[in-house]
Protein backbone atom coordinates (compact mmCIF):
# COMPACT_ATOMS: atom_id res chain seq x y z
CA UNK A 1 0.00 0.00 0.00
CA UNK A 2 3.04 2.26 0.36
CA UNK A 3 3.24 2.73 -3.39
CA UNK A 4 -0.06 4.59 -3.42
CA UNK A 5 1.56 7.76 -2.16
CA UNK A 6 4.10 7.95 -4.94
CA UNK A 7 1.46 8.64 -7.57
CA UNK A 8 0.46 12.19 -8.25
CA UNK A 9 -3.27 12.38 -7.79
CA UNK A 10 -4.01 14.45 -10.88
CA UNK A 11 -2.45 12.17 -13.47
CA UNK A 12 -4.64 9.76 -15.40
CA UNK A 13 -3.68 6.15 -14.74
CA UNK A 14 -4.02 3.37 -17.29
CA UNK A 15 -7.27 1.55 -16.48
CA UNK A 16 -6.61 -1.68 -14.59
CA UNK A 17 -8.90 -4.61 -15.32
CA UNK A 18 -11.77 -4.61 -12.85
CA UNK A 19 -11.50 -7.42 -10.33
CA UNK A 20 -14.42 -9.26 -8.84
CA UNK A 21 -14.45 -10.38 -5.23
CA UNK A 22 -16.35 -13.52 -4.26
CA UNK A 23 -17.54 -14.25 -0.74
CA UNK A 24 -17.29 -17.61 0.97
CA UNK A 25 -18.78 -17.81 4.46
CA UNK A 26 -17.26 -19.88 7.25
CA UNK A 27 -19.87 -20.85 9.84
CA UNK A 28 -19.84 -23.13 12.85
CA UNK A 29 -20.27 -23.09 16.60
CA UNK A 30 -17.93 -21.31 18.97
CA UNK A 31 -14.54 -23.01 19.08
CA UNK A 32 -15.19 -25.04 15.94
CA UNK A 33 -12.04 -23.63 14.32
CA UNK A 34 -13.34 -20.86 12.02
CA UNK A 35 -10.48 -18.46 12.67
CA UNK A 36 -7.97 -21.32 12.42
CA UNK A 37 -9.39 -22.35 9.05
CA UNK A 38 -9.31 -18.83 7.60
CA UNK A 39 -5.79 -18.36 8.98
CA UNK A 40 -4.55 -21.62 7.47
CA UNK A 41 -5.14 -20.44 3.91
CA UNK A 42 -4.98 -16.65 4.09
CA UNK A 43 -3.84 -13.77 6.21
CA UNK A 44 -6.62 -13.17 8.74
CA UNK A 45 -7.61 -9.64 9.54
CA UNK A 46 -10.25 -8.38 11.92
CA UNK A 47 -13.11 -6.33 10.59
CA UNK A 48 -15.23 -4.13 12.83
CA UNK A 49 -18.86 -3.74 11.97
CA UNK A 50 -22.05 -2.89 13.77
CA UNK A 51 -25.07 -4.98 14.47
CA UNK A 52 -28.47 -3.87 15.69
CA UNK A 53 -29.11 -5.07 19.21
CA UNK A 54 -31.86 -7.65 19.22
CA UNK A 55 -33.92 -9.04 22.06
CA UNK A 56 -31.63 -12.06 21.89
CA UNK A 57 -28.76 -9.94 23.14
CA UNK A 58 -30.65 -8.36 26.03
CA UNK A 59 -28.84 -9.41 29.15
CA UNK A 60 -25.73 -10.29 27.16
CA UNK A 61 -24.76 -6.82 26.05
CA UNK A 62 -24.50 -4.39 28.89
CA UNK A 63 -26.30 -1.25 27.80
CA UNK A 64 -26.73 0.22 31.26
CA UNK A 65 -26.30 3.97 31.08
CA UNK A 66 -26.45 4.09 27.30
CA UNK A 67 -30.19 4.22 26.84
CA UNK A 68 -30.97 4.53 23.16
CA UNK A 69 -27.95 2.53 22.09
CA UNK A 70 -29.29 0.21 19.44
CA UNK A 71 -26.16 -1.14 17.85
CA UNK A 72 -23.21 -3.09 19.11
CA UNK A 73 -19.78 -3.48 17.56
CA UNK A 74 -18.95 -6.91 16.21
CA UNK A 75 -15.49 -8.05 15.20
CA UNK A 76 -15.35 -10.71 12.55
CA UNK A 77 -12.43 -12.36 10.84
CA UNK A 78 -11.84 -12.27 7.16
CA UNK A 79 -9.13 -13.42 4.83
CA UNK A 80 -8.45 -13.00 1.14
CA UNK A 81 -7.13 -15.46 -1.41
CA UNK A 82 -5.94 -13.98 -4.69
CA UNK A 83 -6.89 -16.35 -7.50
CA UNK A 84 -5.76 -14.18 -10.39
CA UNK A 85 -5.63 -10.55 -11.43
CA UNK A 86 -9.40 -10.47 -11.82
CA UNK A 87 -10.71 -12.89 -9.20
CA UNK A 88 -10.23 -12.70 -5.44
CA UNK A 89 -11.90 -14.93 -2.85
CA UNK A 90 -12.89 -13.49 0.51
CA UNK A 91 -13.49 -15.76 3.46
CA UNK A 92 -15.68 -14.37 6.24
CA UNK A 93 -15.97 -16.05 9.62
CA UNK A 94 -19.56 -15.70 10.83
CA UNK A 95 -20.36 -14.80 14.42
CA UNK A 96 -23.16 -16.61 16.28
CA UNK A 97 -26.36 -16.48 14.26
CA UNK A 98 -28.84 -16.14 17.15
CA UNK A 99 -27.41 -12.74 17.96
CA UNK A 100 -26.15 -11.45 14.63
CA UNK A 101 -28.84 -12.33 12.14
CA UNK A 102 -28.64 -8.96 10.37
CA UNK A 103 -24.95 -9.43 9.73
CA UNK A 104 -25.58 -12.95 8.45
CA UNK A 105 -28.08 -11.67 5.92
CA UNK A 106 -25.67 -9.01 4.73
CA UNK A 107 -22.78 -11.45 4.41
CA UNK A 108 -24.89 -14.15 2.78
CA UNK A 109 -26.13 -11.73 0.14
CA UNK A 110 -24.28 -12.56 -3.06
CA UNK A 111 -22.11 -15.20 -1.38
CA UNK A 112 -20.76 -18.02 -3.52
CA UNK A 113 -21.28 -20.61 -0.81
CA UNK A 114 -20.53 -21.57 2.77
CA UNK A 115 -18.48 -23.99 4.83
CA UNK A 116 -19.98 -25.21 8.09
CA UNK A 117 -17.24 -26.35 10.44
CA UNK A 118 -18.52 -29.14 12.64
CA UNK A 119 -17.19 -30.41 15.94
CA UNK A 120 -18.57 -33.94 16.41
CA UNK A 121 -18.75 -33.38 20.16
CA UNK A 122 -21.19 -30.50 19.62
CA UNK A 123 -22.96 -31.29 16.38
CA UNK A 124 -26.15 -29.55 17.53
CA UNK A 125 -24.33 -26.23 17.10
CA UNK A 126 -24.42 -26.81 13.34
CA UNK A 127 -28.21 -26.95 13.09
CA UNK A 128 -28.81 -23.18 12.93
CA UNK A 129 -26.26 -22.84 10.09
CA UNK A 130 -27.63 -25.84 8.18
CA UNK A 131 -31.18 -24.49 8.46
CA UNK A 132 -30.10 -21.00 7.48
CA UNK A 133 -28.17 -21.97 4.33
CA UNK A 134 -30.86 -24.48 3.30
CA UNK A 135 -33.56 -21.84 3.62
CA UNK A 136 -31.52 -19.35 1.57
CA UNK A 137 -30.65 -21.92 -1.08
CA UNK A 138 -26.96 -21.18 -0.58
CA UNK A 139 -24.66 -24.08 -1.51
CA UNK A 140 -22.65 -25.36 1.46
CA UNK A 141 -20.42 -28.18 2.64
CA UNK A 142 -20.03 -29.56 6.14
CA UNK A 143 -16.38 -29.88 7.13
CA UNK A 144 -15.85 -32.06 10.18
CA UNK A 145 -12.89 -30.61 12.01
CA UNK A 146 -10.76 -33.47 13.29
CA UNK A 147 -9.76 -32.28 16.72
CA UNK A 148 -7.07 -34.47 18.27
CA UNK A 149 -9.23 -35.07 21.34
CA UNK A 150 -12.49 -35.75 19.49
CA UNK A 151 -13.74 -39.21 18.54
CA UNK A 152 -13.61 -40.07 14.84
CA UNK A 153 -16.86 -40.49 13.00
CA UNK A 154 -17.61 -41.61 9.51
CA UNK A 155 -18.75 -38.52 7.55
CA UNK A 156 -21.82 -40.52 6.53
CA UNK A 157 -22.85 -40.74 10.19
CA UNK A 158 -22.50 -36.98 10.49
CA UNK A 159 -24.52 -36.49 7.34
CA UNK A 160 -27.32 -38.64 8.81
CA UNK A 161 -27.17 -36.87 12.16
CA UNK A 162 -27.49 -33.48 10.47
CA UNK A 163 -30.11 -34.77 8.01
CA UNK A 164 -28.23 -33.28 5.06
CA UNK A 165 -29.59 -33.31 1.53
CA UNK A 166 -27.88 -35.82 -0.79
CA UNK A 167 -26.07 -33.06 -2.70
CA UNK A 168 -24.47 -31.56 0.43
CA UNK A 169 -20.98 -33.02 0.96
CA UNK A 170 -19.74 -33.90 4.44
CA UNK A 171 -15.96 -34.19 4.57
CA UNK A 172 -13.28 -34.60 7.20
CA UNK A 173 -10.80 -31.76 7.57
CA UNK A 174 -8.01 -30.37 9.69
CA UNK A 175 -8.61 -26.63 9.97
CA UNK A 176 -4.90 -26.07 10.74
CA UNK A 177 -3.70 -27.68 7.54
CA UNK A 178 -3.57 -25.63 4.36
CA UNK A 179 -3.93 -28.67 2.07
CA UNK A 180 -6.95 -29.89 3.98
CA UNK A 181 -8.60 -26.45 3.94
CA UNK A 182 -7.86 -26.16 0.21
CA UNK A 183 -9.64 -29.45 -0.36
CA UNK A 184 -12.68 -28.23 1.60
CA UNK A 185 -12.89 -25.07 -0.51
CA UNK A 186 -12.43 -27.07 -3.72
CA UNK A 187 -15.28 -29.37 -2.64
CA UNK A 188 -17.44 -26.32 -2.01
CA UNK A 189 -16.74 -24.73 -5.41
CA UNK A 190 -17.37 -28.10 -7.09
CA UNK A 191 -20.69 -28.26 -5.25
CA UNK A 192 -21.56 -24.75 -6.47
CA UNK A 193 -20.71 -25.78 -10.04
CA UNK A 194 -22.65 -29.06 -9.78
CA UNK A 195 -25.73 -27.35 -8.42
CA UNK A 196 -25.48 -24.69 -11.09
CA UNK A 197 -25.35 -27.21 -13.95
CA UNK A 198 -28.16 -29.21 -12.30
CA UNK A 199 -30.48 -26.19 -12.25
CA UNK A 200 -29.63 -25.05 -15.76
CA UNK A 201 -30.08 -28.63 -16.97
CA UNK A 202 -33.55 -28.99 -15.45
CA UNK A 203 -34.77 -25.84 -17.18
CA UNK A 204 -34.14 -27.28 -20.60
CA UNK B 1 -18.52 -10.09 27.06
CA UNK B 2 -17.97 -11.83 23.74
CA UNK B 3 -19.24 -15.41 23.61
CA UNK B 4 -15.69 -16.58 24.24
CA UNK B 5 -15.79 -15.03 27.69
CA UNK B 6 -12.31 -13.74 26.98
CA UNK B 7 -11.48 -10.20 25.92
CA UNK B 8 -9.09 -9.55 23.13
CA UNK B 9 -7.52 -6.09 22.74
CA UNK B 10 -9.69 -5.30 19.75
CA UNK B 11 -12.84 -5.93 21.79
CA UNK B 12 -12.11 -3.05 24.08
CA UNK B 13 -13.18 -0.61 21.36
CA UNK B 14 -11.78 2.60 20.03
CA UNK B 15 -10.74 5.57 22.15
CA UNK B 16 -12.73 7.92 19.92
CA UNK B 17 -16.39 7.09 19.32
CA UNK B 18 -16.39 5.67 15.79
CA UNK B 19 -18.99 8.00 14.30
CA UNK B 20 -17.15 11.09 15.54
CA UNK B 21 -15.13 10.94 12.30
CA UNK B 22 -18.32 11.18 10.25
CA UNK B 23 -19.68 14.09 12.25
CA UNK B 24 -22.23 11.76 13.77
CA UNK B 25 -23.65 10.65 10.43
CA UNK B 26 -24.48 6.96 10.26
CA UNK B 27 -26.05 6.82 6.78
CA UNK B 28 -24.13 7.21 3.52
CA UNK B 29 -24.92 10.61 1.94
CA UNK B 30 -25.95 9.01 -1.36
CA UNK B 31 -28.17 6.48 0.43
CA UNK B 32 -26.34 3.51 -1.06
CA UNK B 33 -25.08 0.87 1.36
CA UNK B 34 -22.08 -0.64 -0.39
CA UNK B 35 -21.51 -4.36 -0.11
CA UNK B 36 -18.53 -5.48 1.97
CA UNK B 37 -16.85 -6.72 -1.17
CA UNK B 38 -17.88 -3.90 -3.50
CA UNK B 39 -14.74 -2.74 -5.34
CA UNK B 40 -13.88 0.97 -5.46
CA UNK B 41 -11.05 3.03 -6.96
CA UNK B 42 -9.94 6.66 -7.04
CA UNK B 43 -11.04 8.49 -10.16
CA UNK B 44 -7.75 10.37 -10.35
CA UNK B 45 -9.39 13.77 -9.93
CA UNK B 46 -7.16 16.03 -7.88
CA UNK B 47 -8.36 17.25 -4.50
CA UNK B 48 -8.95 21.00 -4.56
CA UNK B 49 -9.67 23.71 -2.00
CA UNK B 50 -13.26 23.85 -3.27
CA UNK B 51 -14.06 20.29 -2.21
CA UNK B 52 -17.02 20.31 0.09
CA UNK B 53 -17.20 19.06 2.73
CA UNK B 54 -13.45 19.55 3.24
CA UNK B 55 -11.63 16.24 3.39
CA UNK B 56 -10.83 14.92 6.87
CA UNK B 57 -7.66 12.91 7.55
CA UNK B 58 -9.82 9.76 7.40
CA UNK B 59 -11.19 10.77 3.98
CA UNK B 60 -7.61 11.26 2.80
CA UNK B 61 -6.50 7.91 4.19
CA UNK B 62 -9.30 6.15 2.35
CA UNK B 63 -8.57 8.09 -0.84
CA UNK B 64 -4.90 7.12 -0.56
CA UNK B 65 -5.79 3.44 -0.22
CA UNK B 66 -8.08 3.70 -3.26
CA UNK B 67 -5.26 4.50 -5.69
CA UNK B 68 -5.62 0.84 -6.59
CA UNK B 69 -8.87 -1.12 -6.73
CA UNK B 70 -9.85 -2.18 -3.25
CA UNK B 71 -12.88 -3.65 -1.47
CA UNK B 72 -14.88 -2.01 1.33
CA UNK B 73 -13.81 -4.83 3.68
CA UNK B 74 -10.12 -4.22 2.93
CA UNK B 75 -10.57 -0.49 3.47
CA UNK B 76 -12.16 -1.11 6.87
CA UNK B 77 -9.41 -3.53 7.88
CA UNK B 78 -6.61 -1.25 6.61
CA UNK B 79 -7.96 1.82 8.39
CA UNK B 80 -9.29 -0.14 11.43
CA UNK B 81 -12.46 1.93 11.07
CA UNK B 82 -15.83 0.19 11.45
CA UNK B 83 -17.46 -0.78 8.15
CA UNK B 84 -20.35 1.63 8.72
CA UNK B 85 -17.95 4.56 9.09
CA UNK B 86 -16.05 3.57 5.96
CA UNK B 87 -19.35 3.47 4.03
CA UNK B 88 -20.25 7.03 5.12
CA UNK B 89 -16.80 8.40 4.23
CA UNK B 90 -16.76 6.54 0.90
CA UNK B 91 -20.15 8.00 -0.01
CA UNK B 92 -18.73 11.50 0.57
CA UNK B 93 -15.80 10.77 -1.72
CA UNK B 94 -18.06 9.20 -4.37
CA UNK B 95 -20.40 12.21 -4.28
CA UNK B 96 -17.40 14.49 -4.79
CA UNK B 97 -16.23 12.47 -7.78
CA UNK B 98 -12.99 11.42 -6.12
CA UNK B 99 -13.86 7.72 -5.97
CA UNK B 100 -15.94 5.51 -8.20
CA UNK B 101 -17.49 2.07 -7.67
CA UNK B 102 -16.00 -0.47 -10.05
CA UNK B 103 -18.12 -3.45 -8.93
CA UNK B 104 -21.13 -3.17 -6.68
CA UNK B 105 -21.36 -6.86 -5.82
CA UNK B 106 -20.47 -10.18 -7.38
CA UNK B 107 -23.05 -12.05 -9.42
CA UNK B 108 -25.08 -14.50 -7.29
CA UNK B 109 -23.86 -18.10 -7.20
CA UNK B 110 -26.46 -19.37 -9.66
CA UNK B 111 -25.37 -16.79 -12.23
CA UNK B 112 -21.64 -17.14 -11.74
CA UNK B 113 -20.17 -18.40 -15.01
CA UNK B 114 -18.73 -21.90 -15.11
CA UNK B 115 -15.50 -20.39 -16.46
CA UNK B 116 -15.16 -18.32 -13.30
CA UNK B 117 -15.87 -21.34 -11.10
CA UNK B 118 -13.29 -23.29 -13.09
CA UNK B 119 -10.79 -20.45 -12.69
CA UNK B 120 -11.40 -20.46 -8.93
CA UNK B 121 -10.94 -24.24 -8.80
CA UNK B 122 -7.69 -24.05 -10.77
CA UNK B 123 -6.49 -21.21 -8.58
CA UNK B 124 -7.24 -23.10 -5.37
CA UNK B 125 -5.52 -26.25 -6.63
CA UNK B 126 -2.44 -24.20 -7.53
CA UNK B 127 -2.14 -22.58 -4.09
Amino acid sequence: MGSARSESSGRARPPAPAFTAYKILIAGGFGSGKTTLVGAISEVRPLRTEEALTTASVGLDDVTGVAGKTTTTVALDFGRITIGSEVVLYLFGLPGQERFSFLWNELAYGALGAVILADVRRLDECFPSVNYFESRGLPFVVAINCFDSAPRYDPEEVRLALDLDPDVPAVLCDARDVESVKQVLITLVETVAARRSATTGSRR
Amino acid sequence: MPPSGRWRPRDSGPVVRPYAVTGGRTEPADGEVLDLIAVVVATGRAVTQDDHPPLSPEHRRILGLCQHQITVADLAADTTLPVGVVRVLLADLITQGLITVVRHRPPPAQRTHNDVLQEILNGLRAL
